[in-house]
């Protein structure tokens, strides 16, 4: 369909909840990101929102995939963390009784399987300070924004 | 047969909202069993107020991002029913086309995905593709064709952005149709390869069956097998159809101490929404290859058995593709125009009803003067469905008490995946131990 514009080589996908205050900083990072969209023209920015299954498209035959993702880490709030599908594994227990449940780690395995996954994942986590309902991230996080992009914006180099 | 059991498939928190199933068997009696929802509040009802008409549906899209597409559509049924605001014939079709987009995307996650693995005796849909791999990236590249035609006429794939009260705020093109058109004809072989595969393990579907009431949308003018227009039936009343203003006295819903979402009830104390509901209520209407899908699996009017759900939907996926050609058809044949929206505010208080995928869904506004809503009520089918599961729970495991208690959870499980839930969109944040 004429809607299908050819995918670019690298896809940077934020993903979160804006209404749960941490939980939605993949967003709040991706929208500071696509204000650099000229620097990165290879590069798709995208607000996945709560992501699901949909990331499987998302990330199908790109070269590299980067992922800015709420993560429990088991570290310092504001903590963020560069890391690869293979430095890890889900400790995520799925009852699978609804869609709106994923696990990105698990999709990413499919995406291998499938034969359509990046040659590159990277996955931004921070760690959460507050999870509770709000629009804003905490303090600990948003005073951060700036440095996380920082960061990201490294690996689109 | 158990002296005694304890099953608790507890998987939440109050963030993340989704289902506990709780089974205490003692010295051969059930002591309990309940499904339980501890779902946190949404507080969407609240949200709405304040806001004007032209945004509730953009906001009421966010209750969901696997049906946001139904809510924005029922919020703009609603809306326009509120404010007297007519919606012309093209647009009518173009929002029609863009639902069907919802449901075979819907449909297809849930056969895939989350049914799939049941019928195949693997735990989830990646351990699946070392048994059916071709099958697997026949659902995926099926998704994809759903998830590309949202984004054609709702402008995205999760909460639409062409949707306003009036009409649409995009009109694709001719090209783009026919495109569309082409693509859903060369879905056909893909969509029988998959009925094939799920009948190739259709012996691993339970068999088990309750007398259940079905509600539904009917339409009666002209007959349809219908997701968008008309009112609201049950195989208890099969002759009446109830105005969609008076899905009060449908949903009837009420408050239970093991649920923080209300439970439904109509003719009986409980009741089913979704395919099988919709299929029960109008199979007679089923397109051509709809109603060959449904005999390939042996689903006849007045199946009650719960686990047959994603059968119905799987047999509705042919009469999405099927229908959408053919409406394609009319678009084409009137020639599309690009129509101007107009609307004003004012007092009014109407009701919306579409079918989403998982089932019968219902939004209610009022507003001010000035447009400005004052009041929201929206019935969702998940919470429609919730009474209906318990009361299947409580007929099933008496039946399966004398099974392992692998294989009773494993059952309990299937039959909440078979009404296809559609459990708050709340956290999903990931949760790692790093082993590098």
């Amino acid at each position: 369909m004429t809607n299908q514009l050819a995918k670019k080589e690298i896809v940077v996908i934020g993903l979160g909840n804006l209404l749960l205050s941490d939980e939605g900083i993949g967003i709040h990072l991706i929208r500071k990101l696509s204000e650099h969209q000229d620097k990165f023209p290879s590069v798709e920015f995208i607000d996945a929102g709560t992501g699901g299954m949909n990331v499987l498209h998302l990330i199908a035959n790109r070269k590299k995939a980067v992922i800015i993702d709420c993560v429990k880490m088991g570290k310092k709030p504001g903590t963020i963390k560069r890391f690869e599908p293979t430095d890890v594994q889900t400790t995520k227990k799925m009852t699978h009784f609804s869609l709106h449940e994923a696990d990105i780690l698990r999709i990413i395995e499919l995406s291998r399987q499938l034969g359509e996954c990046p040659d590159k994942i990277v996955i931004f986590g921070i760690e959460p300070k507050s999870l509770e309902l709000g629009q804003k991230p905490s303090k600990t996080l948003s005073g951060r924004i700036d440095d996380y992009s920082i960061d990201i914006c490294k690996e689109l180099c | 047969m158990h002296n005694s059991l304890d099953i608790n498939v507890h998987h939440i928190t109050r963030v993340e909202g989704h289902g506990n199933i709780v089974v205490n068997v003692k010295n051969g009696k059930i002591e309990k069993l309940q499904w339980q929802v501890p779902e946190a509040p949404r507080f969407f009802e609240a949200m709405v107020r304040g806001h004007s008409y032209q945004d509730i549906q953009t906001i009421v899209s966010r209750i969901c991002g696997i049906c946001s597409i139904t809510h924005s559509l029922a919020a703009t049924k609603a809306v326009e029913s509120a404010l007297g605001i007519k919606v012309s014939e093209q647009a009518d079709k173009l929002r029609i086309l863009m639902h069907y987009s919802e449901q075979l995307q819907s449909h297809t996650l849930h056969v895939g995905y989350l049914a799939a693995p049941d019928f195949f005796g693997t735990p989830s849909v990646v351990p699946l593709v070392a048994r059916a791999a071709d099958a697997v990236k026949t659902i995926v590249k099926a998704h994809r064709i759903a998830n590309n035609w949202s984004d054609l006429i709702a402008g995205r794939t999760t909460h639409p952005v062409t949707l306003i009260p009036g009409g649409l705020t995009r009109t694709p093109t001719e090209k783009q149709l026919r495109q569309l058109q082409q693509t859903l004809k060369d879905a056909v072989p893909d969509l029988k390869k998959i009925a094939e595969v799920v009948l190739s393990v259709a012996a691993n579907i339970p068999k088990f069956e309750r007398p259940t009431e079905y509600v539904s949308l009917k339409q009666t003018t002209p007959p349809t097998y219908t997701f968008y227009h008309g009112g609201v039936t049950s195989n208890d009343n099969k002759d009446a159809v109830v105005p969609i203003e008076k899905w009060h006295d449908v949903a009837n819903e009420y408050m239970v101490e093991q649920s923080t979402a209300k439970w439904a009830k109509w003719h009986r104390d409980a009741y089913a929404v979704g395919a099988l509901a919709r299929f029960n209520n109008n199979a007679e209407l089923l397109s051509p290859m709809a109603k060959d899908a449904a005999k390939m699996f042996g689903l006849q009017k007045g199946c009650c058995n719960p686990y047959m759900n994603t059968v119905a939907q799987l047999v509705e996926c042919f009469h999405i593709v099927e229908t959408s050609i053919d409406l394609i058809d009319q678009l084409l044949v009137r020639g599309l125009k690009t129509e101007k929206v107009i609307s004003s505010p004012k007092a009014g208080k109407g009701a919306g009803c579409v079918e989403a995928p998982r089932g019968i869904l219902f939004h209610e506004y009022e507003f001010d003067k000035n447009g400005k809503c004052v009041a929201a009520d929206i019935c969702i089918p998940t919470n429609q469905n919730h009474a209906n599961i318990q009361k299947d729970f409580e007929k099933l495991l008496p039946e399966i008490l004398d099974q392992s208690e692998k294989d009773i959870r494993l059952k309990l499980e299937m039959l909440v995946r078979a009404y296809d839930p559609c459990i708050s969109c709340s956290t999903h944040f990931l949760n790692v131990q790093f082993v590098k």
